[in-house]
C-alpha cells in the first residue's frame, strides 16, 4: 500500500522513525540521479553524488524544519550544494556515508548505459563536439564512438583494442572533463526545475 | 522501489540497513532515558559540531602562540633596550655641563659592579665644569666624583631622581654611621624623611636631598662603607610639566577674557553667569598649579633609600607599604586589569607577527593548489 505522506511528513517523521526516509528516498532516488547525471555527464559522478546527497539528508534531518515548500527541495538544497563542491574540487566527498558506516559501492557496469540514458545527450550534442576537442585523444575517441555514433562499450572496446572497463573509464573521464568545461562555460544542461 | 537501476537499490538496502541501526539504537537508549514516552532522541552531533572542538583548539593555539611570541619580542625589546642602555650610560655630552650621571647602575651582592657605568670625576664642580669621565668595576670604595644634576642638562628638563643605596658598615660602627648618614642628609641641604633600625645593628632611611646635591650625597653614602648594591633611576616629567604649564596658560587667557566679559556684562543674570564660568576655570587653573608645584618639589628634592647594617647583622627587612601587604580588592583589580591588558597586548604583538606569515602560508597554499589542480586536469 502505497505511503500517502506528503514529502516533508516523512522528513519530520524520519527524525523518530527512521524508515520514513527510506520511503522518501525511493520516490525520489532515480529523480536525483537523472538530475547530478545532466550536469554532471558522468555515470559513475552522479551515483555517487546521489549516495552522497542522501547519506547527508539523513545525517542532517534532525535539523529539517517544515517551512511551506516540498520536503525535497531540502533534498535538492544539499544536492545543489554537493554538486557544487564537485565542480570545485573535481571530487566526490564520502564522508556522510562513512559516518554513517555505508559501504562505498561501485556502479556495476550495466547500470553505465542504464544512467546515461537518464542524460539525453542530444540537446547537447554540439556543445560536446566543442567540447570534445578538449580531451585527450583516447579519451576523446572513446567519447567520440560511445556519445555521439551511439556505439555500446563492447562495441567501442573492439574499436579501441581494449577493455570493455578500460572503455567505460576512458568514457567516464572524458564525460566528467567536459561537464567540468561545459560548466565553467556557464552552458545549461538541462532545464527541469526541482520541487 | 520503481527504478531498474541496481545501484539505486544497493543504496535503497543501505539506507534500510541504516534506518535499522538507528531504530535499535534509540530502543537501547529509551529504557534509561529519563525523558520517558516522546522525548527526543540525542541529537547526533553534525559534522560541523565535530568541527567546533577542532576550530577551538586552533584558535586557542594561535592565541597562545601569539601570545608567545608578543612576549618574546617584548623580552627582545626590552633586552635591547638594555644593551641600548649601553648607549644610555654613556655620559650625555651637553654644552656647557659635565656628563650626566644619574642612569641607573647596580652592583651584585659582591659589591662588584654589574656594569660600568660612567662616573664623574671628583673635584668636578657641582655646576658641571668639564670633568672627565672614568668607568669603574668592581672597587665600590673608589672614590666616585659628584655629577652635574640631571636639571642642569637643560633649563626644560624635569626628572624626578630616586636612589636606593646599601652599605656593610663594620661590626661596631652603626651608631656612628646613621649619625653621619643623618650628617651627610644635612650637609647637603636635605633631611631624613623616615628611619628605622633593628637592634642597633641594622637601619633603613629615607632622605630628601635636592636635586643638585643629589649625586655628592650618593657618593658619600657610598663612602660610609662596602656598597653591597645601589641604583638611581631618574623619571623624565618634562613632557607632563609641559603640557601642564601649556594649559596653565590656556586657562589664565581664558578667566582674563571671562573676566572682561563680565565687566562688560549688563544685567544680573551675565554677571552671575560669568562668575560661575570664572570659577570653574579658576578651579581647574588651582589644579594645574598645584600639580606643576608638586612636580616641581620632586624635581628639586630626589629621594634616597638607604639601608645600612653591620658586617654579620641579619638584612634589615624594608618597611613596606601597609596596601602592598594587604592588598585591597580595588588594588587587586587594578593588577588584574593590568595583566590582562599585558597578555592582550602581548597577543596582539603576536598576530602583527603571524598574520603576515599566514597571508604568505595562505597564497603559497593557493598556488600549489592550483598547480595540483592543472596537473590532475593535464592527466
Amino acid at each position: 500500500m502505497p505511503d500517502e505522506r506528503t514529502d516533508s511528513e516523512l522528513l519530520l517523521a524520519s527524525k523518530d522513525n527512521p524508515d520514513a526516509f527510506t520511503e522518501l528516498y525511493r520516490r525520489h532516488a532515480e529523480d536525483l540521479l537523472r538530475y547530478f547525471a545532466r550536469r554532471t555527464l558522468d555515470p559513475e559522478t552522479a551515483a555517487e553524488l546521489t549516495a552522497e546527497t542522501f547519506a547527508e539528508a539523513f545525517a542532517s534531518r534532525q535539523r529539517y524544519t517544515d517551512q511551506g515548500v516540498n520536503g525535497v527541495a531540502w533534498v535538492y538544497g544539499i544536492a545543489r550544494h554537493r554538486l557544487g563542491r564537485f565542480f570545485r574540487t573535481g571530487r566526490v566527498d564520502a564522508a556522510a556515508r562513512q559516518r554513517l558506516g555505508m559501504p562505498e559501492r561501485d556502479l556495476p557496469p550495466e547500470d553505465y548505459e542504464r544512467i546515461e540514458d537518464l542524460i539525453d545527450f542530444a540537446p547537447i550534442r554540439e556543445a560536446l563536439l566543442e567540447a570534445l576537442e578538449t580531451l585527450s585523444e583516447d579519451q576523446r575517441e572513446a567519447m567520440r564512438l560511445h556519445v555521439i555514433d551511439g556505439l555500446g562499450y563492447r562495441e567501442v572496446a573492439e574499436r579501441l583494442r581494449c577493455s570493455e572497463a578500460n572503455a567505460r573509464q576512458r568514457v567516464s573521464r572524458g564525460l566528467r572533463r567536459v561537464a567540468l568545461v561545459l560548466q565553467e562555460r556557464g552552458l545549461q544542461l538541462s532545464s527541469e526545475v526541482e520541487s | 522501489m520503481n527504478t531498474d537501476i541496481r545501484y539505486l537499490q544497493q543504496l535503497e538496502t543501505d539506507f534500510e540497513h541504516v534506518a535499522a541501526q538507528e531504530r535499535r539504537r534509540a530502543a537501547s537508549r529509551k529504557p534509561s532515558g529519563r525523558g520517558g514516552r516522546g522525548s527526543r532522541p540525542p541529537r547526533r552531533p553534525t559534522r560541523s559540531d565535530r568541527r567546533w572542538p577542532s576550530i577551538a583548539a586552533a584558535v586557542v593555539t594561535l592565541l597562545i602562540v601569539a601570545g608567545s611570541i608578543g612576549f618574546l619580542s617584548q623580552q627582545v625589546d626590552t633586552s635591547s633596550g638594555d644593551s641600548s642602555g649601553a648607549d644610555a650610560l654613556a655620559p650625555a655630552e651637553v654644552p656647557g655641563n659635565g656628563p650626566a650621571t644619574w642612569q641607573s647602575r647596580s652592583t651584585n651582592r659582591d659589591g662588584e659592579r654589574l656594569a660600568l657605568d660612567p662616573i664623574t670625576d671628583t673635584g668636578a664642580d657641582e655646576q658641571g665644569g668639564t670633568p672627565g669621565v672614568h668607568y669603574t668595576t668592581g672597587d665600590t670604595k673608589a672614590p666616585v666624583g659628584i655629577g652635574t644634576t640631571p636639571q642642569t642638562q637643560g633649563d626644560l628638563s624635569k626628572i624626578i631622581r630616586d636612589g636606593r643605596i646599601e652599605v656593610i658598615v663594620p661590626t661596631g660602627e652603626f651608631a656612628k654611621n646613621v649619625t653621619a648618614v643623618t650628617r651627610i642628609a644635612g650637609t647637603n641641604g636635605g633631611f631624613v624623611l623616615t628611619s628605622s633600625t633593628q637592634n642597633g645593628q641594622a637601619g633603613q632611611f629615607t632622605l630628601r636631598i635636592p636635586a643638585k646635591r643629589f649625586d655628592r650625597a650618593m657618593d658619600q653614602l657610598r663612602r660610609l662603607g662596602t656598597v653591597q648594591s645601589d641604583a638611581v633611576t631618574g623619571d623624565d616629567v618634562t613632557a607632563e610639566f609641559v603640557d601642564l604649564q601649556a594649559r596653565l596658560g590656556i586657562l589664565t587667557d581664558r578667566r582674563d577674557l571671562l573676566r572682561d566679559l563680565q565687566s562688560e556684562a549688563t544685567s544680573s543674570s551675565e554677571i552671575l553667569r560669568f562668575a560661575t564660568l570664572i570659577d570653574q576655570v579658576q578651579l581647574e587653573i588651582e589644579n594645574i598649579q598645584g600639580q606643576l608645584n608638586f612636580i616641581r618639589d620632586q624635581v628639586a628634592e630626589g629621594t634616597i633609600k638607604v639601608s645600612l647594617r653591620e658586617l654579620g647583622a641579619p638584612e634589615a627587612e624594608e618597611q613596606q607599604p601597609t596596601d602592598v601587604d594587604k592588598p585591597s580588592l580595588g588594588t587587586a583589580f587594578n593588577l588584574a586589569l593590568q595583566g590582562f591588558l599585558r597578555v592582550l597586548g602581548a597577543v596582539v604583538v603576536g598576530l602583527g607577527y603571524l598574520i603576515p606569515i599566514g597571508v604568505i602560508a595562505l597564497i603559497v597554499w593557493f598556488v600549489v593548489r592550483l598547480v595540483r589542480r592543472r596537473d590532475r586536469e593535464a592527466s
